[in-house]
């Protein structure tokens, strides 16, 4: 939920939303060094990697991906 | 699979990276322990509830602040559940945490002279401002850091190791490739947080009772468990927390007839009475048919929008990018509901946080959450978690180090993995909202009846027995979220059991317990594993040197008092009937 987009043109490649992400969700790709969404569906939506990205890569959107049940 | 990592040789190791264990950590290494080993399962310092705070917290500064009426109210709030003794630490150590945040470089909100700015949010505590709760984290992480805690970020900590029936460290595998991890440790703090169930909270789907259903295996008594929480936040943008702010800054709660009711419970703070009971009035408001709800900020004045800005800067970005924030003004009202529930209970402690499991700490929202101040969220893991490091590391001063079976060792191990080594399996997801479908109806655990609990139950104890023995998992994030379910159903099979325990109103509201029972239920609910069977008991709450206790009295919970007195209910039979 809720990361949307990595603008491989903007990616410098430096690591720091993989670092952040609390859910294990982003990760480095190999070959070309550039960050990438791996597990979307385990995101917890809550913008840190766009927040803390040097280069304004990094786009969210507060949007429920999973069902979640309403209380009422 | 890659070879094992084994850590050995640590005074004291915490499991949980937010503000209480990293507070734990830093406190470990002043008291004098040589080897601080902290572990997170995502990184220490954006985990947890803590990173995602909603930039205040409640704090008691003994020059200004009135300390009798605060314990007075706390007392009076958690009707007598709250340990006086333990608020009381926490009361004289506030000030002093905070000036210590200060110092390792959080940004708090200042006045012209200096001083902490401080604002009346929720309830009637002042509270500090500081500018976002991830920044918040980050100073706390590099003051860790500077002190030589060793961070062991990426590594999911599954079950305790023990050493003749003391905490001897922990076991636990690495979510980026893999490996096993073994920590030997002449004393533990388990920091690892509450028990959301991966509900509506954004930031706050990595907090999974991870800290309960660890001590449970171990053989931990916890309590507690009984009480349910949840917060408040809207319906369908994925956004959170910052409901201190918006209520502190003069959001109104309105029903589907346009009309304000959190007045009905709490005539002189309204919306920004405590949470506990503004999920109480939204519950009813539901069972009444007068949903959906709306949240208004429409109001607020710019000044206070821009506020919100510096210190909740995350959910304003995701108003911004849902289009309810247009420059400094909300332009519409939101759809709100009930987020959660979340288990308020934890592992029983005694007043130098050391559990039922000698040289096995906790604090923070590890420990039963049984008072606003002092024993949960920021405040209490801030206090909570310098106490438990220093008293763990006093402990590790004196015993020898542990030993570790390799039995012991090979069968948490076989646990640990089995997820991966099944060749098919059900996914987490599928048992997670199998679960949530049973739990998260306000009616189940806001608004609780005996037959509605125990339909949960079989529910719940059936994704248990049929569901959980068959989780999958294809890599090690994959054997996170598969734990992370166990976990989950684990608390919440807890929590359910000791609710159903508890035959009166007391922190959370029953229809066919109305009464509020001062003479019979001044007492935690005890939970512990005995074999394979859970076995639930009772803790005296420790009043010989409280101020306050409780008269010996049965009488109708205030909250139906209040619902009573408007018409919505009256007794019948002793049980509440809805008219």
């Amino acid at each position: 939920m809720g990361v949307r987009k990595i603008d491989v043109s903007a990616c410098i490649g430096c690591g720091t939303c993989v670092e952040y992400c609390p859910m294990d969700v982003l990760k480095m790709d190999g070959q070309s060094q550039k960050a990438f969404i791996k597990y979307l569906g385990d995101c917890q939506d809550c913008f840190l990697c766009e927040r803390v990205c040097p280069n304004s890569a990094i786009r969210c959107i507060p949007v429920y991906e999973k069902r979640i049940p309403l209380p009422w | 699979m890659t070879e094992d990592v084994v850590i050995g040789n640590i005074d004291v190791l915490v499991i949980g990276g937010g503000l209480a264990g990293t507070f734990a950590a830093i406190k470990a290494k002043e008291a004098g322990a040589a080897n601080v080993v902290q572990v997170d399962k995502a990184s220490v310092g954006r985990s947890g509830c803590s990173a995602f705070g909603a930039g205040v917290m409640r704090t008691f500064f003994p020059r200004e602040d009135d300390r009798e009426k605060t314990v007075r109210e706390c007392v009076l709030r958690t009707h007598f559940l709250c340990d006086q003794e333990r608020l009381g630490q926490h009361l004289d150590d506030c000030y002093d945490r905070i000036k210590e945040m200060d110092a390792f470089g959080v940004e708090f909100e200042k006045t012209p002279d200096g001083s902490f700015e401080r604002i009346l949010a929720r309830g009637t505590s002042r509270r500090v401002m500081f500018k976002g709760g991830y920044k918040m984290m980050e100073a706390m992480r590099k003051a860790a850091i500077k002190k030589g805690v060793k961070i062991v970020d990426r590594v999911m900590v599954v079950d305790l190791l023990t050493d003749n029936s003391r905490a001897a460290g922990a076991i636990g595998f690495s979510t980026e490739n893999g490996q096993a991890y073994e920590f030997i440790a002449r004393s533990v703090v388990l920091a690892a947080g509450g028990g959301w169930m991966k509900g509506r909270r954004p930031g706050h789907r990595n907090i999974t009772g991870d800290s309960m259903a660890t001590a449970y295996r171990a053989g931990v008594t916890l309590a507690g468990l009984d009480s349910a929480g949840a917060n408040t936040g809207p319906a369908i943008y994925d956004i959170g927390p910052g409901n201190n702010m918006y209520m502190g800054a003069g959001a109104i709660l309105v029903n589907s007839d346009g009309k304000r009711f959190a007045e009905i419970y709490d005539e002189a703070l309204k919306e920004k009475t405590e949470l506990g009971i503004l999920n109480v009035a939204c519950a009813i408001e539901a069972r009444r048919g007068k949903t959906p709800l709306y949240l208004d900020m429409t109001h607020i004045e710019p000044e206070k929008v821009q506020r919100m800005k510096r210190v909740i800067p995350l959910p304003m970005m995701m108003y911004e990018r849902a289009g309810v924030v247009v420059g400094d003004k909300f332009v519409k009202r939101i759809e709100w509901v009930i987020e959660g529930p979340h288990c308020n209970g934890g592992l029983l402690l005694n007043n130098r946080y050391e559990t039922t499991l000698p040289g096995l700490f906790t604090c923070g929202d590890a420990m039963p959450n049984v008072g606003p101040e002092g024993q949960i969220a920021l405040p209490g893991a801030m206090t909570s978690g310098a106490r438990a490091g220093k008293y763990a590391a006093e402990y590790a001063g004196e015993v020898a180090p542990p030993k570790i079976s390799s039995e012991q060792d090979g069968a948490l191990r076989e646990r640990m993995f089995a997820p991966m080594k099944r060749k098919d399996g059900i996914e987490p997801d599928q048992v997670l909202l199998s679960l949530q479908e049973a739990i998260v109806p306000y009616d189940v655990l806001i608004l609780r009846h005996e037959k509605r609990l125990s339909k949960a139950l079989q529910e719940v104890e059936s994704i248990w027995s049929d569901q959980v023995p068959l989780l999958y998992a294809y890599d090690p994030h994959y054997l996170r979220m598969a734990h992370e379910a166990s976990n989950i159903v684990l608390v919440a099979r807890m929590m359910l059991k000791s609710a159903l325990y508890r035959q009166e109103s007391r922190v959370c509201l029953r229809e066919d317990y109305p009464y509020l029972d001062n003479a019979g239920w001044v007492k935690l609910v005890t939970l512990k594993r005995e074999g394979e069977r859970m076995s639930l008991g009772e803790a005296p709450v420790s009043l010989e040197r409280s101020k306050l206790k409780p008269q010996p009295e049965k009488l109708l919970h205030p909250l139906w008092q209040s619902a009573e007195k408007q018409g919505i209910i009256r007794i019948e039979e002793g049980s509440v009937k809805w008219v």
